[in-house]
């Protein structure tokens, strides 16, 4: 039922479409315009925190916006890409399942003429405009965090996200950089925890194992296994001798910082991502000027500012 | 057709991976000298706790010749029930450990009544469970993470008795439960008489209906029970928990010699396949090995078993 209400919308925004080419100055003031989004994973909570925004922007500026869920799969990113083409939505919205794979979709999308946002995350094929953070930045600003407490001297354990993915890598560079401006802070171990709490928990515990005193800090790569870290570090009682910084600021690390079990988490603006992403559609589908790269910037947060993110 | 009612007595796997666990102890044991202390040894039993326990619980079902793929989605649903009644100064303890306890039993439950009412194969009954499972999950929780548990609750999967970890504490308790359930029962000879031979087993008499609902129900509680000290030990329930961790729990019941045919296993060679892949995975962490060739060699040690067990049965004809 929902469906053929879109088409019967989409037909007639098409029909709109066509009549708008002779008489500009009438798009869009009469007829709702349509947005498509795919997402990652609606089973992440970051992804679900943008998507909600997106869905209360667009309800505020009076579009529709159809949101489906690519389940981590580019192939299935780019056949939902394929059908909102095929709906004839205004704009396309995508939150990219993978760098090289999820370009296709960019590439058919511009093809057809309906301009796509990337939101989050980026492909390799360049869309019509993208809103997001650079995810370098928060490596960097969590590592410096820790030089800076370390006095530019320890040794630092790093916990991977599943490896090869864009933010993975992209946290891993950033981290390395800081690293290398500081020689006084030894990596002496990384390995991946999946950015899964509970394998990053034991990973810890086998490394509180091998290390144990001699861990100044660790620097997980999302919150959920920095939060693992933690709860593996408290349970030995080494809590307070081991920094934890992470990335992400999702609610139970923002509690954790409150509490002083998480040192730091370097915040990602999940809101602004998504209304950013949704006023970008609508004025790229509206042919108003835009801004081609809307970077969010990232915060760290520490026991002195968390009250600014706790609401 | 001779209908066997005891448990049969393999030696060659029986032993065979009891000396190849022993020998990789040793291995490690010299390779490295934190391998073999104390406190890595509570940390090993405590890692493995849950798998063991979903292992526990598809080893019944595989002895009566059926499988379960729905375990990972089991302990994420059961999880997240826990979770909603957990939150401090809400319910006593006991809520939340009943609840989740409760939706394990339902789950699997669900499971048995389909298998045995439709006579669809297991593999695709519990294929269907899974992803019904996962949903449920992120419907129940909408799609984020529950946290902020009381301390009791937290206690069940972080805390410890004089020294031990409570989770190896219920590893325990559940090894003996489902041991006697599988050796001392009259429930336990039937698993093996229905997954030996199911139609000997029905024509003299044995209500294998029944028997196969119990198997999937305990399969259910045993998931529930993973899934609470999941939930308790990471301190959130999480939607997208345990997913692949069915795929562990049937390598530990194969690994520990349970035939996927039918009619054979072990609790105590369960455990030990549960054990042995959670000391490889420790020690490759301990002397800083990535994780890819961890999968590598949990592979080769799924194949090998699997090979021993067959050769096993080649010497016994």
């Amino acid at each position: 039922m929902k469906i053929s209400l879109n088409v019967l919308l989409a037909g007639a925004l098409l029909l709109g479409c066509n009549k708008s080419k002779n008489d500009e100055s009438k798009d869009g003031s009469d007829k709702k315009l349509l947005i498509g989004a795919t997402m990652l994973s609606m089973q992440n909570e970051f992804i679900v925190n943008v998507a909600d925004e997106m869905e209360a922007k667009a309800k505020e500026l009076n579009v529709e916006l159809i949101t489906v869920d690519a389940e981590r799969s580019a192939l299935k990113q780019v056949e939902q890409v394929e059908s909102f083409i095929a709906q004839g939505v205004d704009a396309i919205i995508m939150n990219p399942c993978e760098v090289e794979a999820s370009s296709p979709a960019v590439k058919l999308a511009m093809d057809a003429k309906i301009p796509i946002i990337n939101v989050n995350s980026e492909t390799s094929a360049k869309p019509t405009a993208f809103v997001g953070s650079d995810d370098t930045e928060s490596a960097r600003i969590a590592m410096k965090y820790i030089a800076e407490k370390l006095g530019g001297k320890g040794n630092i354990l790093m916990m991977h996200g599943f490896m090869g993915q864009a933010a993975q890598l992209k946290r891993d560079n950033g981290a390395k950089e800081i690293l290398k401006a500081n020689p006084g802070l030894k990596l002496f171990a990384e390995q991946t925890g999946e950015w899964d709490r509970a394998k990053a928990m034991s990973l810890t515990e086998n490394w509180i194992q091998s290390y144990g005193n001699q861990i100044n800090a660790i620097f997980a790569q999302n919150d959920e296994m920095g939060m693992g870290a933690v709860k593996a570090l408290e349970a030995a009682g080494l809590k307070n001798k081991v920094l934890v910084v992470s990335v992400d600021a999702i609610p139970d690390a923002l509690q954790a910082v409150k509490k002083g079990s998480l040192d730091a988490t370097v915040f990602q603006n999940a809101k602004e991502q998504g209304s950013k992403a949704i006023e970008t559609a609508v004025k790229a589908a509206k042919k108003e000027a835009f801004d081609k790269e809307v970077l969010i910037p990232f915060q760290l947060v520490t026991k002195e500012n968390v009250g600014e993110f706790l609401k | 057709m001779e209908i066997r009612v005891n448990p049969p007595y393999n030696s060659l796997t029986r032993y065979g991976i009891f000396f190849a666990f022993l020998l990789i102890c040793i291995v490690l044991a010299f390779s490295t000298p934190r391998f073999f202390t104390v406190s890595n040894l509570m940390i090993i039993g405590t890692q493995v706790s849950i798998n063991a326990l979903l292992a526990f619980g598809v080893t019944f079902v595989i002895i009566t010749g059926g499988i379960d793929l729905s375990l990972g989605s089991m302990v994420a649903v059961t999880g997240v029930v826990a979770a909603m009644f957990a939150h401090p100064d809400t319910y006593p303890l006991a809520v939340p450990i009943l609840a989740g306890l409760g939706a394990g039993l339902v789950l699997g439950g669900f499971n048995g009544l389909v298998i045995t009412k439709s006579k669809v194969p297991p593999f695709i009954v519990t294929l269907g469970t899974m992803t019904i499972g996962r949903g449920l999950a992120l419907i129940l929780s909408k799609g984020r993470p529950i946290s902020n548990l009381s301390d009791s609750f937290n206690f069940i999967g972080g805390g410890n008795i004089l020294g031990i970890p409570f989770p190896i504490i219920i590893l325990v308790l559940a090894f003996a439960v489902c041991a006697v359930i599988l050796n001392k029962t009259i429930l336990g000879r039937y698993m093996y008489a229905v997954g030996g031979n199911e139609p000997a087993a029905r024509a003299s008499g044995i209500h294998v209906t029944k028997v196969k609902m119990w198997v999937y129900t305990i399969c259910g509680l045993l998931s529930a029970l993973g899934g609470i000290l999941l939930t308790s030990r990471i301190t959130t329930g999480q939607p997208n928990a345990g997913a692949g961790f069915e795929l562990d729990a049937i390598a530990a019941a194969i690994i520990g010699g349970t035939s996927t045919s039918g009619g054979t296993g072990t609790m105590t060679g369960t455990l030990i396949g549960a054990l042995l892949i959670g000391v490889i995975s420790n020690s490759l962490d301990l002397l800083n090995v990535t994780s890819y060739y961890q999968q590598v060699v949990m592979g080769v040690i799924i194949i090998g078993a699997v090979v021993l067990d067959s050769a096993g049965k080649k010497g016994r004809e």
